[in-house]
């Protein structure tokens, strides 16, 4: 009774566990995190929540001859990395990349909504380029703005809001003139083409600067912003530079403010509005040139010249770094650039760098420390960690070698068909258990109701099992372990089948029970173990293929297959010899199932 | 009740329920391959409610695109199953706007799912797919004759499950190839899942009965084989009967009320519940019979005629 008492307590914890992991919506200790804002917080796969699953198939030929080439896996791994930075930084949700087999790539993307444009995202190649960076770049003459685009040229009080004093009413005076500054600035109306083409060399400047700003933020002075370079031709020449912060359209009209510069690094002192006034005179010109913050100029070095690039430590420092190899030509151009760098470096003290872009967008910009012509480098960084420099060397060998690829399979299913799909399945799934239940009890009696009980244990277990690992949950998977309910009940039936046997035989209840279990284990184990094999193969067929729909099926299989022998050995036997202890055992016919008395008798024989 | 005796009009049974899908799967077409085998583009469209289109109007509309080969399923609720050659993004975009247009004028989120299958992986599908199907047979095949290994011929019983399980396999191949033919019904990954699972609870049942015979041949050693044989059928019968009766109940409340998408991998496997149970009583076990039958005064070296 002792025993039955302590298993009885373990499975009642173990419910309640698994209840409470399948309760809560949301499982957070820790690291660990489970749930989510589906239904009980399960995983579920793209044909239940709806989105695409596409294979790619990598296809590299060697550029010289022509020939297919084996595709290693860091090469697969970087191609996973530039597609998943890509998927990621578009915004289009979060995708889940996989590499099946030795050249494919599975990409999954949960509820996305444009698959179309993940497609050509994931389509384009990579883009590795190196080219120098200039920080003290001339100042480029502003051609698309003539004179005759400029209707007036005046000075006036520019307030930080885009308004003129001179142009302010009364109220709005008094209201917000303590609270606002203003600066002296020049003000310039343009007729309809220079009002488009000074917009967008306005929002360049803009864009530059929010840049700049940015990477100050991050620690980077070496990434200045763009500057407006402003020559006024009047009665006295007035020249400042400045930048975009300084410039306001003036609402509602063709006209923008530019201010003059408050201290004295954009012009030669500071200047007051009546003095622009005077220097200005009646009919002056403008001229505006833009001098940008660094110019990155195209040298022909690209991810073709470079041979490898991989992360390691430095020799002396054992800091993380980034060691590059190029190829003889890269070799070659690499040296000449770090060579001008360097000497450009010593004789004038302008530090320019080496700008490194993949896909359009700036991986990272070293300085030149020394000419560097054997062909291999290392670039290192005070904030670089371990992993920092693993990305960077996988993001370079990405850029090295763009791996051609091909679409191979495609599956796109709408979140609504997905939606419909669970619903429905819930309700089959519930409708289908129940009428197990009832059948078990009307035949089975009080086994088959311990059966039921046992079996609603079981898919506790089973939901609870799912969220923890956790397993998605597939529209074939929902069909497994709806099957392996089947086999949660066969494996009660086996056993209820033959206590029947031994209550004829004229054995007592309680024995009855443990030699009934003990009789159907063979049975139970072998068909169970066969299934396995079953599931075992479907796991390596779709490893093979990508086929996650198969996957899935097999996984849960093995998930449910398992928990049902465990239900039906553990919980079944444990509450059948609580009952059969108890007063009800007294009553035989309780226990023997209606309708087969006849059969199976082994006393007829 | 003598199961043993009845064994020949079993096979019989089982031979006309088999031959009309063997006659099928002969003649032409047999099997309907889906762009899972043969590659290709396949989509469900979801028309509007109040729409009321017909099969042959979703038809016509395709031939008027220029796509003449593709094939047309309706799945009920406004839903139709197009299979078509390999599209891509733009015609897929096309035929989807321009259906949308002529059949059912300003519905929305009409595409439902989409697929494509390149011919290569179609190709490797099918050989995997015949893999899977060879390896999971020689497993259990192998872990039968180990778990068997107590009684004598262990490897009969291995062999008897395997004819089972081919039994199986045929019916519901077989099905399949009638179902092609009148429904328009393709087989496809699902289809081969639902296949390698009919198996797996062919054995599954087959190894219920043999524990049983297993069990019995220990203990009444001096019995003859086939009564031995007829008693564990006898014993095993009401768990069998009740195992796929549940079975089938569960099936029969998923294919009712689940989605449509996976309703052609349930009724493989509803077919092949009911198989399976029948043949681990008529195939599995009365080859076992028959095997023994004939072994009976051949001399031992000789053992192995069948």
């Amino acid at each position: 009774m002792r025993r039955n008492a302590r298993a009885l307590i373990t499975i009642a914890l173990l419910i309640t566990i698994c209840a409470g992991i399948v309760g809560f919506q949301n499982i957070n200790i820790r690291n660990f995190n489970r749930g989510g804002d589906t239904p009980l917080g399960l995983s579920l796969g793209l044909d239940l929540q709806g989105g695409s699953h596409l294979v790619y198939e990598t296809n590299l030929t060697d550029p010289t001859s022509g020939e297919k080439q084996e595709i290693s896996r860091e090469q697969m791994q970087s191609l996973s990395h530039t597609i998943e930075r890509r998927i990621n930084s578009s915004g289009l949700g979060e995708p889940i990349i996989q590499i099946l087999g030795e050249d494919r790539l599975l990409v999954q993307l949960p509820g996305i909504k444009d698959p179309g444009r993940a497609k050509t995202l994931i389509g384009e190649t990579a883009r590795l380029e190196f080219r120098h960076r200039t920080l003290n770049a001339a100042p480029q003459p502003v051609e698309s703005i003539k004179p005759e685009n400029i209707k007036s040229i005046t000075v006036d009080e520019l307030r930080e809001d885009g308004k003129l004093l001179s142009e302010l009413d009364s109220e709005d005076k008094n209201s917000q003139s303590q609270t606002l500054t203003s600066f002296p600035a020049v003000i310039v109306e343009f007729d309809e083409t220079g009002l488009e083409n000074f917009e967008q060399l306005f929002f360049n400047l803009a864009l530059s600067f929010e840049k700049a700003a940015a990477a100050v933020a991050a620690g980077d002075y070496d990434s200045p912003a763009d500057q407006i370079n402003v020559t006024i031709d009047g009665v006295e020449e007035l020249r400042f530079t400045t930048l975009a912060n300084s410039i306001r359209r003036l609402e509602d009209t063709p006209r923008y403010g530019i201010a003059f510069p408050s201290d004295e690094t954009g012009m030669e002192g500071i200047i007051t509005k009546e003095d622009a006034e005077k220097k200005l005179g009646k009919s002056p010109k403008i001229e505006f040139a833009v001098k940008k913050g660094y110019l990155d100029e195209e040298i022909g070095l690209s991810g073709d010249d470079l041979k490898t690039a991989y992360a390691g430590q430095h020799q002396a420092s054992g800091l993380p770094i980034v060691n590059i190899e190029f190829d003889d030509r890269g070799t070659r151009i690499f040296g000449e650039l770090t060579t001008d760098i360097y000497v450009k470096q010593e004789e004038t003290g302008i530090r320019d760098q080496i700008a490194i872009i993949l896909d359009g967008q700036e991986l990272i910009s070293p300085r030149v420390n020394a000419p560097i012509t054997a062909g291999t480098a290392i670039i290192e960084g005070g904030d670089f960690t371990m992993t920092r420099v693993k990305d960077l060397a996988l993001l370079l060998e990405s850029g090295r070698l763009p791996v051609p690829i091909e679409l191979i399979q495609e599956r796109d299913v709408d979140a609504i068909l997905g939606a419909d799909s669970l619903r429905k399945s819930v309700i089959a799934g519930f409708i289908g258990l129940a009428l197990v239940l009832i059948f078990m009890t009307l035949y089975y009696r009080v086994p088959g109701l311990v059966a039921s009980a046992a079996l609603i244990i079981y898919a506790v277990i089973v939901l609870a099992v799912f969220k923890i690992i956790p397993v998605t949950l597939t529209l074939s998977g929902v069909a497994a372990a709806i099957l392996s309910i089947g086999m949660a009940v066969d494996a009660n039936i086996l056993i209820f089948e033959r206590m029947k046997d031994e209550l004829r035989g004229g054995r007592t209840m309680l024995s009855a029970v443990n030699i009934g279990f003990n009789r159907a284990w063979p049975a139970i184990r072998d068909s169970n173990v066969s299934t396995l094999i079953t599931c075992a193969i479907l796991y390596w067929f779709s490893d093979q293929l990508g086929a996650t729909v198969v996957q899935g099926f097999a996984v849960t299989l093995v998930i449910g297959v398992g928990i049902s022998m465990f239900s039906a050995i553990v919980v079944s036997r444990t509450i059948m010899r609580v009952v059969a202890l108890s007063p009800l055992s007294r009553n035989i016919n309780l226990f023997i199932p209606t309708g087969a008395k006849n059969i199976g008798n082994r006393e007829s024989v | 009740m003598d199961f043993v005796g009845k064994r020949f009009w079993f096979f019989i049974i089982s031979l006309l329920i088999i031959a009309p899908g063997i006659v099928f799967l002969i003649l032409a077409p047999g099997l309907r391959p889906g762009i899972d085998f043969t590659g290709g583009s396949s989509m469900t469209l979801r028309f509007s409610d109040e729409s009321n289109i017909n099969q042959q109007e979703v038809r016509d509309q395709l031939t008027t695109l220029g796509y003449q080969e593709a094939t047309v399923q309706n799945l009920g609720e406004n839903s139709f199953f197009i299979r078509t050659k390999e599209l891509n993004e733009e015609d897929k975009d096309n035929l989807v706007t321009n259906m949308t247009t002529s059949l059912d004028e300003g519905a929305e989120n009409v595409l439902q799912g989409f697929d494509l299958v390149s011919p290569v992986v179609a190709q490797e599908t099918v050989m995997n797919a015949l893999w899977a199907i060879l390896a999971a047979a020689v497993g259990i095949f192998i872990y039968i004759w180990w778990a068997f290994r107590n009684v004598p011929s262990p490897f009969r019983y291995g062999l008897a499950a395997i004819v089972a399980l081919i039994h199986d396999t045929i019916i519901v191949i077989g099905i399949f190839a009638i179902l092609g033919e009148l429904m328009q019904t393709e087989v496809n990954t699902m289809f081969l899942i639902a296949l390698l699972t009919v198996i797996g609870y062919s054995v599954n049942d087959t190894i219920v009965v043999f524990d049983r015979i297993r069990e019995n041949v220990l203990i009444y050693s001096n019995r003859p084989f086939p009564e031995i044989v007829n008693l564990s059928i006898s014993e095993t019968i009401g768990r069998s009967l009740n195992t796929s009766f549940t079975l089938v109940i569960t099936l029969i409340a998923l294919i009712l009320f689940g989605g449509a998408t996976i309703r052609e991998f349930l009724f493989v496997l509803l077919i092949g519940v009911v198989a399976g149970t029948y043949s681990s009583i008529a195939i599995a076990s009365q080859v076992l019979v028959s095997w023994d039958q004939r072994s009976i005064g051949i001399p031992f070296r000789n053992k192995t005629i069948t």
